[in-house]
């Protein structure tokens, strides 16, 4: 009885909660396909894929200038990157050094996973008066770089953890056993069997990079990325070719995280197979 | 021949092995009995160097092993969950300790692939090379796991409960196998067990492991016939162990008095455990009389086939066993709670005088 009511309830609320979720994400769809004579709102004056041509500089003589994204976006993409590859790496090394109890490894924890709570505006603006004091210059490849290191390798430090929790030691041990040494053991053993949490935590350092304000804002200096540059925009005018971005932009994680999902699948199922078939 | 002298390893106030030695020969099986939690496992990665002894040292053909790091040890370790590398194909697990082993690893193809396929036929996996580890049972796995260890050529293997995980069917074929295998092989083998009866069938000498330490290392007949303290008679899971203190020649134990075997002599007040086989006990009605012997209460009894052993109770609360082989069709019937006499054969009776404390 109760649950005839209770079910509904919660496909009702299910659906209105993914329809907040997504709301911005379609209309912005919607709207990026309007007409050049029409603005960043509703109704569609004519559907057409005009602000898409504008974005990549095929209209000519438009009097709405050009989305000043093109250097902002390789910026991201590169700092996400860079930003990817030293969280992972930094994570897998941490993570597996917390395998095993040492002195003060429990302080040493919490240091490590301050950095994801500690607030953004905080820690840019810490940032951004240290190296005024040293004299250091402000730049996205550099101190916004520190920060985002900072800020995304806890994610990449718990994940890896999570992973190391559940990982059989004794299959190393096995590795050893056989004459192997303990890095051909890392290589062979130990880094394929947790290749899906790596790329997780790939995963997560990247998007979490990829779309950083707060601390970027105080610490980037003049060269902005893509998220402090969608942002400038708006404080201006703006025009459906920034939602043509937008969609692009989705699209692209939306990609991203396709071939994760891809990568994942291969990997558990070839991982999974080993907890089937005990009988004789 | 591996040894060890006086290993010890503690862990925080509880120590784990105390002073232990043990000497493994060489092209021998060892099984080393012991309960769980007696420190069988620790022992075994003690030698293959997960884990280093606190005090003490372990040789192997005359060269330390201790504070050496396992992937120079030489030494062969199966694991009781197998460990096989679940990324890998049975072929490329077999194969791995050829490959990448820092010293001497074979680079040649072809040879890796004849040695594989050789070690495969060994442990009888042929034509199972291409399957993924997952896709195997049991009783393969294990044998992908002595496979794969046996092909790297190690001095000595080491083996944790390695039946543990398969069932009694399979358990007593591998049993034989692995005996048909280590003599093939001619290396030694020490296989760490808690069951009694897996240490018996396999050893050429048994070891039982107690209090840290080997309380008795003995070839399974003679360990069985003569333990040398009530520890190991304990563990070989045969016997009642009844303590008590010797007067006037007899036993006075909280179950009862007992007649000592002839020619041990003790004097009054000696403290003194006997072991008493679960089959040298025949089960008599009640008595009226207060006599010698053991009086106790019938709990329950376990039909196992071609056995069956009934639970007593003493009147001081001790569970006393009896084994009895049925020749005879028909199985004894006791009644519940009711009290029986249990008689035995003094003669049979081990006698272990204690120190008096």
């Amino acid at each position: 009885m109760e649950s005839r009511l209770l079910k509904p309830a919660l496909a009702v609320y299910l659906g209105l909660f993914l329809l907040f979720l997504y709301g911005p994400m379609i209309v912005m769809a919607i709207l990026s396909f309007q007409g050049p004579t029409g603005g960043p709102q509703f109704p569609i004056v004519e559907w057409s894929t005009y602000w898409y041509q504008h974005l990549f500089g095929q209209i000519s003589g438009s009097r709405v200038s050009q989305l000043p994204v093109g250097e902002s976006l390789i910026r991201s993409l590169v700092l996400a990157v860079m930003t990817t590859i030293v969280s992972t790496v930094l994570g897998v090394m941490a993570a597996q050094a917390f395998r095993t109890r040492f002195a003060g490894s429990g302080p040493i924890f919490y240091l490590f996973v301050l950095g994801m709570i500690v607030p953004g505006v905080l820690v840019g603006l810490g940032m951004a008066l240290l190296s005024n004091m040293l004299g250091i210059d402000r730049a996205w490849w550099s101190t916004s770089f520190v920060l985002h290191v900072v800020y995304t390798f806890p994610f990449a430090f718990l994940v890896m953890l999570a992973i190391f929790n559940r990982f059989d030691r004794s299959v190393e041990e096995a590795s050893l056993s056989l004459g192997v040494s303990p890095a051909e053991t890392f290589r062979r053993v130990t880094f394929p069997m947790i290749f899906p949490g790596v790329l997780s935590a790939m995963l997560f350092s990247f998007t979490l990079s990829y779309d950083e304000f707060s601390r970027t804002l105080f610490t980037s200096g003049p060269r902005l990325t893509l998220p402090l540059s969608i942002y400038g925009t708006f404080s201006v005018e703006i025009y459906p070719n920034v939602f043509a971005f937008g969609v692009l932009t989705t699209v692209f994680s939306f990609t991203l995280l396709a071939i994760y999902g891809l990568l994942m699948m291969r990997s558990v199922a070839r991982n999974n197979q080993q907890f089937k078939g005990q009988e004789a | 021949m591996l040894a060890l002298k006086s290993v010890s390893r503690h862990y925080g106030q509880a120590s784990a092995l105390d002073g232990l030695d043990l000497v493994v020969p060489d092209d021998s099986y060892v099984s080393l009995l012991g309960a769980s939690g007696s420190g069988k496992t620790t022992l075994l990665r003690i030698i293959a160097g997960f884990e280093e002894p606190d005090t003490g040292t372990i040789s192997l053909r005359g060269a330390r092993l201790d504070g050496i790091p396992p992937h120079k040890r030489g030494v062969g370790f199966v694991f009781q969950n197998f460990a096989l590398f679940p990324h890998l194909s049975v072929e490329d697990n077999v194969a791995f300790g050829l490959r990448y082993r820092e010293e001497r690893p074979v680079r040649d193809k072809a040879e890796v692939r004849e040695r594989v396929q050789t070690i495969l036929d060994l442990v009888g996996l042929e034509g199972l090379g291409r399957r993924s580890v997952g896709a195997i049972s049991g009783g393969q796995k294990q044998r992908v796991a002595l496979a794969r260890t046996l092909i790297a050529e190690p001095k000595i293997v080491l083996l944790d409960e390695p039946l543990g995980a398969l069932d009694a069917n399979l358990r007593e074929r591998m049993c034989d196998e692995l005996h048909a295998i280590r003599q093939r092989l001619g290396i030694s083998f020490l296989h760490v067990t808690g069951s009694e009866t897996e240490a018996l069938l396999m050893g050429d000498q048994v070891a039982v492991l107690a209090d840290g330490a080997i309380a008795q290392m003995a070839p399974p007949d003679d360990l069985f016939r003569s333990p040398t303290s009530a520890t190991v008679a304990r563990h070989l899971n045969a016997f009642n162990i009844i303590s008590g203190t010797v007067r006037e020649g007899r036993l006075r134990s909280p179950v009862g008095a007992l007649a000592l075997p002839a020619g041990i002599a003790a004097p009054d007040g000696q403290p003194m455990s006997v072991a008493l086989p679960y089959d040298g006990i025949s089960v008599k009605p009640r008595r009226d009389e207060a006599s010698d012997g053991i009086s106790a209460r019938f709990v329950t009894a376990e039909f196992k086939g071609p056995s069956m052993l009934s639970f007593f109770r003493a009147a001081d609360g001790s569970l006393i066993q009896s084994l009895v082989h049925l020749s005879e069709p028909r199985p004894p019937r006791y009644e519940p709670d009711q009290v029986y006499a249990l008689d035995f054969d003094p003669e049979l009776l081990i006698a272990f005088p204690e120190r008096a404390h």
